[in-house]
């Protein structure tokens, strides 16, 4: 996967390292592509000047959509857990928080917009903003699955009462859930230091520089990171 | 427009249900739902309301000192004053009429059935032709909105032979409803009442009733459902807000950042 490459003169290389499957890449476009549409029909019922989508025939084949795309965004994890159940794992895993997430925390300000990653703790494959969403989304998947399953297959046999909580509950999950969108989708496409994302998650690839920078605990371990962190931090207490 | 409304004199009605054959003629409700007739051990027919049936006599077996009694019960929408059923709607299909009318716009109905789930008293019915593709449409009565939005009574009223049903100007009607109370009261039915003279904004059908209204199976003391207020009424403005805001945030993050990092500097 090494990439050599000649420009302006200078000879570079990007020494690239695998970091998600082809299953991996393609579940989450498919994740993509059924959280969009599940966004867009839910919105005709949301939004005053969306609605006559939602009224008579119209509005049954949003609701006919909404169903469509509800059976990908409940299939896709499924099709995980049977087809890489260790990589299942081993995500859920990295997800889970540590005590260095509080140091990431603190800097996280300086870091997205100053670009200053020097006094970052040195992470792990994913940084705690990524686990963040990623634990987020786990338990996005839960509500949205729960409350819309009652929601189709449970009026009229499961009490009034329950079905209106699971209406409240199906909202307050998109909304939550539509606000992390937007920050992922702008951190993917539009957030220079986040350009690594993207290329890993199209072509499975991080470049070994960027992933020694920003997720030196996955590069390095998490003992040869740490001590490399120590290191960086007295040679900026002694030179400064 | 002042508030019209149905006053149902249950201590009048003989159960002839003509008001149910009224209700299925002018609406044009077929009654298929029950060619095939189900015994439930007594004379009450047919067993619940449904999508073909928004107008039914329930009979309330009571068996006390005095004897066997039937208790009658013309069930159908309360046309509340304030309906969640019209709040929860997405589609208008729902509509509150000037006069207090709950009316229903069949083609607007996109199937949803929050209505069937929100009403406090459990009326509007879903006509449910697939679970899997979720198409339905939902009904319930109208009042005979054609008739009552032309000057006329509903049907039932028009029809009912015991003179138990009123139609017309709801505060004259709850007037009446009163005054006949008070005249059950004292012919010994001391437990006689209106109901829904102040509940969920004030019903638009008012029932005088000879025992209390849970003896008939009616809630109490209806309550708009609290989830709806939740919902539509916190969740949702707070939703707009919150989801504008990450959208103007993210705007002034792109600004801002794409000046103070550049691309070609990042490892």
């Amino acid at each position: 996967m090494n990439g050599q490459g000649q420009q302006a003169g200078h000879v570079f290389q990007i020494r690239w390292i695998p970091k998600y499957t082809f299953v991996e890449r393609l579940l989450h476009w498919v994740h993509t592509a059924s959280f969009i549409p599940l966004v867009a029909t839910g919105l005709v019922l949301y939004l005053d000047i969306l609605k006559p989508l939602a009224q008579g025939d119209a509005g049954q084949w949003m609701r006919l959509m909404h169903r469509l795309a509800a059976v990908l965004f409940i299939a896709e994890p499924v099709i995980y857990g049977i087809m890489q159940p260790r990589r299942l794992w081993m995500h859920l895993k990295e997800f889970s928080f540590e005590r260095d997430d509080l140091g990431w925390l603190k800097n996280a300000f300086s870091y997205y917009v100053w670009g200053r990653h020097e006094a970052m703790p040195p992470q792990g494959r994913f940084n705690t903003g990524e686990k963040i969403n990623g634990m987020m989304m786990i338990l996005g998947w839960i509500l949205f699955v729960a409350s819309g399953l009652i929601m189709w297959f449970g009026k009229g046999v499961v009490s009034a009462d329950l079905f209106r909580w699971m209406v409240v509950l199906h909202d307050l999950t998109t909304i939550v859930s539509v606000c992390m969108f937007i920050v992922h989708l702008y951190l993917a496409v539009a957030h220079p230091l986040m350009w690594a994302a993207l290329v890993s998650m199209r072509f499975g690839v991080a470049s070994a520089s960027y992933a020694a920078a920003h997720h030196a605990k996955w590069y390095y371990g998490p003992k040869r990171a740490m001590e490399l962190y120590e290191a960086k931090k007295r040679g900026a207490s002694h030179s400064g | 427009m002042a508030r019209n409304a149905m006053l149902i004199d249950e201590s009048k009605c003989t159960a002839c249900r003509g008001c149910q054959v009224a209700c299925k003629q002018w609406n044009e409700l077929t009654g298929w739902e029950y060619s095939k007739t189900v015994n439930g051990g007594g004379y009450e027919n047919p067993p619940k309301l449904t999508p073909q049936t928004w107008t039914r006599i329930k009979f309330t077996e009571l068996d006390g000192p005095q004897g066997f009694r039937w208790l009658f019960l013309k069930e159908g929408c309360m046309h509340c004053g304030d309906p969640a059923c019209v709040n929860v709607c997405p589609t208008k299909a729902l509509k509150k009429q000037v006069d207090g009318r709950v009316t229903v716009e069949t083609d607007l109905c996109n199937g949803c059935g929050y209505c069937s789930q929100f009403c406090p008293f459990g009326i509007p019915k879903l006509a449910v032709e697939g679970v899997f593709t979720g198409k339905a449409k939902a009904s319930k009565c109208t009042f005979c909105q054609d008739r009552t939005g032309n000057g006329m009574g509903p049907s039932c009223v028009k029809t009912c032979p015991a003179q138990a049903l009123h139609w017309g100007d709801r505060d004259k009607l709850i007037a009446v409803g009163k005054k006949r109370v008070e005249a059950l009261k004292t012919r010994g039915f001391t437990a006689a009442n209106l109901y829904g003279e102040e509940v969920v904004g004030g019903l638009g059908r008012l029932y005088v009733l000879i025992e209390k209204p849970e003896t008939y199976g009616l809630p109490a003391d209806p309550r708009y459902p609290v989830a709806a207020i939740m919902w539509q009424n916190i969740v949702q403005p707070l939703g707009k807000i919150a989801i504008g805001g990450t959208m103007l945030a993210t705007l002034v993050a792109w600004l801002v950042i794409r000046r103070n990092i550049k691309m070609e500097e990042v490892e």
